[in-house]
């Protein structure tokens, strides 16, 4: 039960670091790049320097590195597969074998190979969530529609999806919550809500499902008509109270991650 | 004096235990509720009440302190939290927010059919539990619990904890939301369950007055420890301790309280309309014997 309550999702860290200080712009489009360039880096070298940047970003961003590495917690087994996967194929038309498994055979190649897409992987995830802890989740949806917004004229409705975004974070505890109560109510009517089968078990979903989704609606509706009561009518014209700003450190920021780009990325650099 | 149906020892419950959002919610809670016994458990909101009453079915589990039911230990173990939450029934607030079935008759059988009965047993209990609550089985049964009006699915909801035929049972803020005749109606019929079916009775409630007029004892929690356990009279009868708290008293007692202060010397341990008109007439003929002037 408790463990529901526990459930942290988007996973914001509050701190008072540069990292955080940041526009919400600059962090999605500098994760963005960020993603690209890993997936574009050829050598290990290329990667060493990349992980020592991010481990910077991570220290100054005063996000406990135990944290960010928690992060890799739910993915262990799809790393260890592509590991496992890369030693026996990565070279695809032989190589230098190492040992043989029955028909499989390990290669040099292919464990290198596989070295090199792990360590990407996981850049890429500590990168992302490197985004996610030090950005609170209303930070992300504004800049997410800032950066929208030029794609309006093709019909991206940036501001909606903003807006939904927003309140699908906001509403995840209320949920939980609720789950929580529907769940032991149902208990204390005698139901078993975590012993039997797989379709048990499903089956007994439905008294904790039917009344959520109907408490969800009435949630909705709740707060479509308390926004409308505030005369909400959507983005067109509307202000905000925090402005989004691009400040110095943006600028440097922006600096830091073309430089390591270029630095990475180089062919035949250093 | 009957004998303890439930008994907590140094209950203590903290949620989140090990993590940054850990809360104290209860801390050493000593509580005997005896077989019979119509108990009101009032407190300012996060006073810990509806944590307390989850322990008495083994939705929640002690942090430390004990807890037990009808003479048995509550502890981890299927068996024994099964038995316990057919003994105890628990009326959670807004009770119809659980609704789920197409049919009120079948959310009212959930509980029996979770129990494992014959149909024929599962029928007889719903429709008595029906009834408990003033609902007509034949007319409302097969109706959609959805098509229901607020106080009408909340009887259904009730009803559904009965058709469990618990020995306790314990509703969190029955009355929350409901219009006056609404609220009539379910005070009504819990008092009956109480007299008549001899329920212990455990009522969580906000209002004063509903705890004078339905139970002999209340219990006042703040911040997670017990405040005061006391007969109705003699809780009431402490206003300022309990104003001290954000709490207040019975809008009976509370008019006595201002005739005293007004110099008329009633007694303030009066907590029904009848009983408080008693009182005054009492005093007022009294006053006629040695003042000359007509009242």
């Amino acid at each position: 039960m408790e463990l529901l309550r526990s459930l942290t999702l988007g996973q914001y860290v509050p701190r008072a670091s540069p990292v955080h200080r940041l526009d919400p712009r600059t962090k999605i489009l500098a994760a963005t790049a960020l993603m690209v360039v890993v997936f574009l880096v050829r050598d290990f070298r290329g990667l060493g320097v990349f992980a020592a940047f991010l481990a910077a970003a991570v220290a100054l961003s005063q996000v406990p590195a135990g944290f960010v590495l928690r992060g890799l917690r739910p993915i262990w087994i799809l790393l260890l597969l592509t590991l496992v996967l890369q030693i026996f194929f990565g070279a695809s038309g032989g190589g230098t074998p190492l040992w043989r498994l029955g028909p499989f055979v390990a290669t040099r190649e292919g464990l290198v190979q596989g070295l090199f897409v792990t360590a990407r992987l996981v850049l890429l995830v500590v990168c992302t969530s490197l985004l996610t802890f030090t950005t609170s989740p209303v930070e992300l949806a504004d800049g997410m529609e800032r950066l929208l917004r030029p794609f309006r004229r093709v019909g991206v409705p940036a501001h909606e999806l903003a807006m939904m975004m927003t309140i699908a974070l906001r509403f995840i505890p209320t949920l939980v919550e609720e789950t929580e109560k529907i769940m032991k109510a149902q208990m204390a009517r005698g139901a078993d809500l975590d012993t039997g089968g797989l379709l048990r078990r499903a089956r007994a979903l439905v008294p904790v499902l039917v009344p959520l989704f109907v408490s969800a609606f009435r949630r909705a509706e709740e707060l479509a008509v308390a926004m409308e009561a505030r005369g909400y009518r959507g983005g067109e014209g509307r202000t905000r109270m925090k402005q989004l700003r691009y400040r110095a450190q943006d600028l440097w920021a922006a600096l830091a991650v073309a430089g390591i780009s270029v630095l990475v990325l180089w062919p035949g650099r250093w | 004096m009957s004998d303890p149906v439930v008994v907590c020892e140094a209950l203590t419950h903290v949620y989140l235990r090990g993590t940054p959002f850990e809360s104290v919610a209860l801390q050493g809670v000593d509580l005997v509720l005896r077989r019979g016994e119509c108990v009101g458990i009032v407190g300012p909101t996060g006073s810990g009440k509806s944590t307390l009453v989850q322990h008495f079915n083994g939705l929640l589990r002690p942090t430390e302190g004990r807890v037990w039911v009808d003479g048995v230990e509550l502890r981890a173990g299927r068996g024994i939290l099964r038995e316990v939450r057919r003994k105890v029934g628990l009326v959670f607030q807004y009770p119809e927010h659980q609704l789920f079935e197409a049919t009120v008759f079948d959310d009212v059988a959930f509980g029996p059919r979770n129990l494992g009965l014959e149909p024929e047993e599962i029928q007889e209990r719903v429709r008595e539990s029906l009834q408990w609550v003033g609902l007509d089985p034949d007319r409302f049964g097969p109706r959609s619990p959805f098509s229901l009006s607020g106080g009408e699915m909340r009887r259904v909801a009730i009803a559904g904890v009965l058709a469990m035929r618990p020995q306790v049972l314990v509703l969190d803020e029955p009355t929350a939301g409901l219009d006056p005749e609404g609220r009539r109606e379910i005070l009504g019929r819990i008092r009956d369950l109480h007299q008549r079916m001899g329920l212990t009775v455990v009522l969580i409630s906000h209002s004063m007055d509903e705890v004078a007029r339905m139970c002999q004892r209340v219990v006042v929690l703040h911040q997670g420890r017990v405040f005061l356990d006391a007969p109705v009279r003699e809780a009431f009868g402490q206003a300022e301790r309990l104003r001290s708290i954000g709490l207040d008293v019975p809008h009976v007692t509370d008019v006595l309280l201002r005739l005293r202060a007004a110099g008329l010397p009633v007694r303030c341990d009066r907590i029904t309309v009848q009983e408080a008109c008693e009182e005054i007439v009492r005093v007022l003929q009294g006053g006629r014997k040695w003042s000359s002037s007509g009242v």
